[in-house]
């Protein structure tokens, strides 16, 4: 049966996807087989057999660890700017949150009392989320003012991505995150927190901002990596 | 061993649904036998350490064209390395192995009948290479483990080129009718 497949096309097209398959051809051979390669199926099966006959062979190749500047590397080209873990299940980010976020919260209720309020317009504070992540350069400030149902969103750093919105999503305990909308990451942004997220809001909750898609997670459900999160605490 | 195609299959599936952890995971299994590729083929540190690296990305950002069946996954992974590394000697044009990705796993169908006689075919090979002259088996070692071009195989071996063309398509045609046999 493989013999069908092998000399289908003649021998010397058996032969040339033996020679691709082992990389023998020079660079124009090469591009010629393959072009054919993707119009002729025979060939393609003649090429999937020669590669896995051969294949035995990789048993050869002698492991070598590499050297961990590589994984570096990689990790920041593929994921910098992003969440490191990207899940929302990962404890790890949870923990490194949780830790983060108290930092920055003890230094906005140091602004927040050190600031006089003479102004009217001043934002009055009752609860402050610091939002950030390992990985990510996004950090947000969020602050709620009870009485008004409001949450104003400043920008520490963060940039905006192109193709790309943030969304802030709420959540309460292990409930499933709910969005609270696209966010502008180089405005200042206020705005009103939904009827159906107003019961559970308070200290505990989590406040997430993730990467979507232009317009917002096309789901009622984050799918892109989370760039910055953070409890909300009392001030 | 079984269990390590599973698991390493499992990873690279969860890859394409952009799970970091089976990346990270992925990576700490495997890196050191596809450096091991790149390196023998490469035969410079840093050039192969720069190939281990885009492979890695092209696992990552195309995971998603591993088709269970067929092909054991830690042959794909090496495929993806070993051509990577082979278009690096060729001619430094990395992105041409998009298609040899493709062409690796378009027709890889999750066929059991297939997946048999492959099985079959992978373990017959050592015996087929054994049955041939020893210097003709090196050469076909060669070009596959060290990407050897027919112009080195034929200064490695002292013949002329394409003497060395004959040889090697001779052991070809040889080790195919072993197999099919």
């Amino acid at each position: 049966m493989s013999d069908a497949n092998t000399i289908a096309g003649g021998d010397e097209d058996g032969f040339l996807v033996a020679e691709y398959a082992l990389g023998l051809l020079d660079g124009p051979e090469h591009d010629r087989v393959r072009s054919r390669l993707k119009a002729e199926p025979v060939l393609r099966a003649d090429l999937r057999l020669w590669r896995t006959r051969l294949s035995s062979l990789d048993s050869e190749f002698v492991e070598t660890p590499a050297p961990a500047a590589v994984w570096s590397r990689l990790e920041q080209r593929l994921f910098t700017g992003q969440a490191k873990a990207g899940f929302w299940n990962s404890l790890a980010l949870w923990r490194s949150v949780a830790a983060g976020a108290l930092a920055v919260a003890v230094i906005a209720i140091g602004i927040n009392v050190a600031t006089p309020r003479p102004d009217p317009n001043a934002f009055a504070a009752q609860l402050v989320a610091a939002l950030s992540a390992q990985g990510s350069n996004v950090s947000v400030v969020a602050l709620y003012n009870e009485t008004t149902g409001q949450v104003r969103l400043t920008t520490v750093s963060g940039d905006p991505v192109p193709n790309k919105d943030y969304e802030l999503w709420a959540i309460e305990g292990s409930a499933a995150p709910k969005s609270m909308g696209v966010i502008k990451i180089n405005a200042r942004n206020d705005m009103k927190v939904a009827p159906d997220l107003l019961a559970g809001f308070g200290p505990g909750t989590t406040l997430a901002i993730s990467l979507e898609p232009l317009g917002g997670s096309p789901t009622h459900a984050p799918t892109g990596p989370i760039v910055a999160a953070g409890k909300a605490t009392t001030i | 061993m079984a269990s390590d195609t599973a698991d390493i299959a499992d990873m690279i599936a969860r890859c394409a649904l952009r799970d970091r952890q089976a990346f990270r995971e992925l990576y700490a299994r495997t890196s050191a036998k596809l450096y091991g590729v790149t390196l023998r083929i490469l035969r410079d540190r840093s050039e192969a350490e720069e190939a281990l690296q885009e492979v890695y990305v092209k696992i990552w950002q195309r995971a998603d064209r591993y088709v269970p069946g067929g092909y054991s996954p830690i042959s794909w992974l090496v495929a993806v390395a070993r051509n990577h590394s082979l278009d690096v000697l060729r001619a430094r044009k990395p992105q041409s192995d998009d298609i040899d990705m493709a062409l690796d796993v378009a027709d890889a169908s999750p066929d059991p009948e297939q997946a048999e006689a492959n099985r079959g075919e992978r373990a017959r090979i050592d015996g087929c290479l054994d049955q041939l002259d020893a210097d003709k088996a090196e050469a076909v070692r060669g070009a596959y483990l060290d990407g050897y071009s027919y112009e080195e195989l034929s200064e490695r071996h002292k013949v002329p080129l394409n003497t060395m063309r004959t040889w090697l398509r001779r052991s070809l045609l040889k080790l195919r009718e072993c197999l099919s046999a």
